[in-house]
């Protein structure tokens, strides 16, 4: 500060007929005046820097994949309907100007509102959608012209939140809807347009309400002042914080014109607490109370809006809905009054309903376990304060219908098996990914998944059981000459000595030994004692170096017990596991985001699709067949039970020792999910992999209603008719004759053709050659 | 306490003569645009550039060539078509029956990330070509819309673009070997010749009962391990989309 600086006083010879205090008065003021002098030029530098600086830091938007809509597209025309209510479509009975949609039957009219996304600009643009079943039927343009494919702006899922945790959407002025400027003039400064910063007018008024009530109530503030407040200084409250308020009010009003406060007032005031987050600005709370851009709000909504500004938490519409709407039609009756909207609006304006977004509908709910693995990628290339500054847009593939079932599906499994003693205790896990892209879907970290914190989907190191499994016999199947899906096995009791001279005999589930078996059931019963012989002859190792091809970097020893999933693993690892085994021998690292923009709209960083072979795709189609053996007719039978028949999955149950782990993982075409089930404590659960992982598998499978499964066959692979008790080459008029594939040159030779037999028996016989 | 407003007052007013900027002059740098789901239409606008680190944009942008030299089958219009059709024989569908798949999947060749040519004149495989495909080859709907503002994006000098919306094609149909295809075809022009090679591969994984494209895509792989400074495999590999063909 300049207070040094000697003032120079005048040298008048003071009057005689003065008193003398008069002139040391005005020694005084003189010195005061420059002190003040000094002062404003210290806060005019501060009002200038601040103000035409970089006003906000902005925390990175991450955003839902967009919806993809096109002929033959399979989306169910509810599905469709709950993303555009995310998306704050409003429903009118013509759809008028972006944002809107009208439901007729199987057809819906919207107009969708454009977004610039990484690969360009998906204009604004009306759009007819026919459904017919699950599937789109029709996409129309504006009169009727075909649409090939068409993009919905995506759903905002998040941000990255500074340490401030204050968030906002920055708008511009002319971005404004109707009414929202007057409305703001006129409930919380009238006399904007004229003042100089200050209004004496409602000083005086303050003063006088103040006066009389004893206390400090009606601020008097004008919206450059309460600018000045938000943007400069503290929230106490002493005559000089009001004065100095008062100042940088009217040296704000002196460099910046009308509009840009109020450009600045609009993005800087804050509406609402989501929690730790700071509302900010109408921008974001226009997207957080009504899941719109702000430019399409309605007179009534803007009323609610900026009557809260008075006291955000106290009119909270969610929290007081009732004060939120005696709020909201005061002001609204201000706005008659004052002649900014006619008596017929305002009426109609108080018949609507507040509007918010339901709690726990889509678009008011957190998705912090799919965030934070968004996080965790963009750490890799960005510093923190990029993220949390910069106003960087992140592009993901987080398909928030897919989030919903899987919650759901966990909900609902527990609330059904709720009666077993400790599954309260029990908590879950689950990824969603898409096996033909890599790309991760869903994730939940935390059996409530709206709970951020321990992420268990990432961060939960945990015995993955029969999960392993996979992964031996696709070893042994890699050596066409030595194993099929029809070797034998047998599955009698045996133990072995370890390297350091302990014992280890694993038994089966059931505690039993099932004799002589085939290969593929070894895998579908999840046989112990079969796996395990089949691992230790085509070695631990071996089968290790499978675990690391299918795209598993974590180190394990290689003990015998490995083979029977001693080795623990995230959820996450054994998804992109799983994924290798969907997606026909091809590994792809997990993504979860795929562009990143700037704020400004620019590309910045694409992370691109990246696969690599590891597999020969004839050794992954029997592993896959194997696997649907599973489902079929092994430990995930039950799934049928639900699910229709012509679904064709394939998947695997694990369960750890003494079911402190269920796990189960399977996929169809197009989806793959791994759930886990398990206490933190790494107690004993009352579920094994079937009981517990599968039911929410199921629940989530039936509600996502995937395609089935198809692998293409290779072009070395051969379906073979084979007696199914001897596994010997038969004919497909034999009596318990059934196809099954092998790699070309391991089939074996086809056997004699048989006579007529009895139809009935014959199916009996095959019936049979399953059960044993 | 009114006392000390006048002054005040006075002051700001004496000295906002010497401090002030000029009104309307505001160098205003706001640190982004709105992001909300409305205001993007116009969130180009002429804003500063954030300083946020850019990762570099691939390799390449110098090698968006050989496009189109090498039997483009894509049925994109604007699409390089230079050559003639092969055959007006009808192709006949039935049961193909390819060599055993290389049976050595996992990546062996050396990946020469260094410099590498592309050959510069087309290799001698006669081009299977856009007039002469079967039928089955030809793509319809967001396939081909996708396809085309790929084509378009390449041929404007923007791989990344093109990448990304061959991702967006692979998602919308991702069974679609000719997707997997152009999308190796601009890793190549990329300068990734191995994920190049991979998509070739998953590509004809997906081509079954389609020799033409199988060709190309062997094709391609030709080129790709060449690149990759596997000359054994190109060579391999040529042979291959021969037989196929």
């Amino acid at each position: 500060m300049t207070r040094t600086r000697t003032p120079r006083t005048p040298k008048k010879p003071p009057s005689k007929g003065l008193r003398p205090w008069l002139g040391w008065a005005i020694k005084l003021s003189l010195v005061a005046l420059v002190v003040l002098a000094g002062f404003a030029v210290y806060l005019d530098a501060i009002v200038q820097e601040k103000f035409s600086g970089k006003r906000w830091t902005i925390p990175a938007k991450v955003y839902a994949r967009p919806l993809e809509l096109f002929v033959g597209q399979k989306l169910s025309r509810d599905d469709f309907l709950t993303e555009l209510d995310a998306l704050g479509y409003r429903r009118e009975s013509v759809a008028n100007g972006p944002g809107a949609a009208s439901v007729n039957g199987n057809t819906v009219d919207l107009n969708t509102r454009g977004f610039q996304f990484y690969e360009g600009m998906e204009q604004a643009q009306p759009v007819r959608v026919r459904f017919s079943g699950d599937y789109v039927a029709e996409l129309a343009g504006a009169k009727g012209s075909k649409l090939s494919v068409v993009r919905l702006e995506p759903l905002l899922i998040g941000g990255l939140y500074p340490k401030n945790l204050e968030d906002r959407i920055l708008i511009k002025i002319d971005q404004v809807p109707p009414y929202l400027l007057e409305t703001l003039v006129a409930v919380e400064d009238r006399d904007f347009y004229h003042h100089f910063g200050v209004s004496p007018k409602s000083i005086a008024r303050a003063i006088w309400v103040n006066g009389s009530s004893g206390r400090m109530r009606q601020g008097g503030s004008t919206l450059t002042q309460q600018l000045v407040k938000n943007f400069y200084l503290t929230n106490e409250r002493s005559l000089s914080r009001k004065l100095t308020e008062a100042m940088m009010a009217l040296l704000l009003e002196l460099h910046y014109d009308k509009p840009e406060i109020l450009e600045a007032y609009l993005n800087e005031v804050f509406i609402g607490q989501d929690g730790q987050r700071a509302v900010h600005g109408f921008g974001l709370a226009s997207q957080f109370f009504f899941s719109q851009p702000l430019a399409e709000l309605k007179l009534h909504q803007v009323a609610l809006l900026v009557g809260m500004v008075k006291g955000p938490s106290s009119y909270n519409p969610r929290r007081y809905p009732e004060r939120a709407l005696e709020r909201r039609n005061l002001v609204l009756d201000v706005l008659q009054e004052q002649g900014v909207a006619t008596a017929e609006q305002v009426e109609a304006a108080k018949k609507m309903p507040l509007g918010v977004t339901k709690r726990g509908s889509l678009a008011d709910s957190s998705f912090p376990g799919f965030l934070d693995l968004v996080k965790r990628q963009l750490r890799e290339d960005y510093r923190d304060e990029d993220l949390t500054e910069e106003g960087l847009r992140i592009f993901t593939s987080f398909d928030p219908i897919l989030q919903m079932k899987a919650e759901a599906s966990v909900n609902d499994t527990f609330k059904r098996l709720a009666g077993r003693k400790g599954s309260d205790d029990v908590e879950a896990a689950m990824v969603v990914t898409n096996p033909e892209t890599g790309e991760v879907q869903a994730m939940i970290g935390s059996r409530q998944a709206s709970f951020a914190g321990f992420n268990r989907a990432l961060d939960a190191v945990r015995p993955i059981g029969s999960l392993i499994k996979p992964a031996v016999y696709l070893t042994a199947l890699e050596k066409p000459s030595q194993y099929t899906l029809t070797s034998w096995l047998s599955d009698e009791s045996f133990s072995v000595k370890g390297a350091d001279g302990q014992v280890w005999k694993p038994q089966n589930y059931d505690r039993r030994s099932h004799g002589t078996v085939f290969l593929y059931q070894g895998l579908a019963h999840s046989y112990n004692l079969s796996t395990a012989r089949l691992g230790l002859a085509v070695g631990v190792p071996n089968v290790l170096k499978t675990v690391e091809r299918l795209g598993v970097t974590r180190e394990f020893p290689a003990f015998p017990s490995m083979l029977l999933g001693a080795g623990g693993m995230t959820p996450i690892e054994v998804a992109t596991m799983y994924q290798t085994l969907a997606n026909g021998g091809f590994n792809t690292p997990m993504r979860g985001i795929r562009s990143v923009l700037t704020a400004e709209g620019e590309p910045l960083k694409r992370y691109p699709f990246q696969i690599q072979q590891r597999f020969d795709p004839a050794s992954i189609y029997l592993i896959q067949s194997a696997m649907q053996r599973v489902m079929r007719e092994g430990t995930g039978s039950s799934v049928y039970n639900v699910l229709p028949r012509t679904l064709t999955l394939a998947g695997k149950t694990g369960t750890s020792n003494d079911s402190r782990d269920s796990w189960f993982a399977g996929f169809s075409q197009d989806l793959l999910a791994v759930v886990w089930l398990g206490r933190d404590d790494n107690g004993k659960t009352p579920f094994t992999g079937a009981t517990g992982a599968l039911q929410v598998w199921t629940s989530f499978m039936r509600k996502a209603d995937p395609l089935p499964l198809d692998m293409p066959q290779p072009d070395n692979i051969v379906q073979a008719w084979v007696d199914s008790r001897t596994g010997q080459g038969s004919d497909a008029g034999c009596p318990g004759a059934v196809q099954m594939p092998y790699i070309r040159g391991s089939e074996p030779p086809p056997g004699a053709a048989c006579g007529g037999e009895n139809p009935a028996e014959s199916v009996m016989d095959w019936v049979k050659g399953w059960m044993n | 306490m009114n006392k000390w407003l006048i002054p005040a007052v006075a002051a700001v007013a004496l000295l906002s003569g010497c401090s002030s900027v000029q009104r309307g002059s505001i160098p205003v740098v706001d640190s982004g645009t709105a992001v909300s789901n409305s205001e993007r239409i116009s969130a180009n606008g002429g804003f500063r550039q954030t300083t946020v680190k850019r990762p570099a944009q691939g390799q390449s942008q110098t090698q968006a060539i050989a496009q189109g030299d090498s039997g483009v089958v894509v049925m994109v219009p604007g699409a390089a078509t230079t050559s003639t059709p092969i055959s007006t024989t009808p192709i006949t569908p039935g049961p193909i029956t390819p060599g055993p798949i290389d049976t050595s999947p996992v990546q062996s060749a050396p990946i020469n990330q260094g410099s590498y040519s592309m050959p510069s004149s087309p290799s001698g495989i006669p081009s299977a070509s856009s007039g002469g495909l079967s039928a089955d080859e030809q793509l319809d709907g967001p396939v081909l819309a996708l396809l085309t503002t790929a084509q378009q994006q390449q041929a404007s000098g923007d791989l990344n673009g093109a990448s990304s919306s061959l991702e967006r094609a692979q998602r919308v149909a991702p069974r679609e070997p000719q997707v997997l295809y152009r999308l190796a075809q601009v890793r190549m022009s990329q300068g990734d010749a191995a994920q190049a090679e991979q998509f070739a591969r998953r590509g004809l994984t997906l081509a079954n009962g389609r020799p033409a494209l199988q060709a190309n895509l062997w094709e391609l792989i030709g080129q790709a391990r060449e690149k990759q400074g596997d000359s054994q495999g190109a060579a391999l590999a040529r042979q291959k989309a021969k037989v196929t063909l």
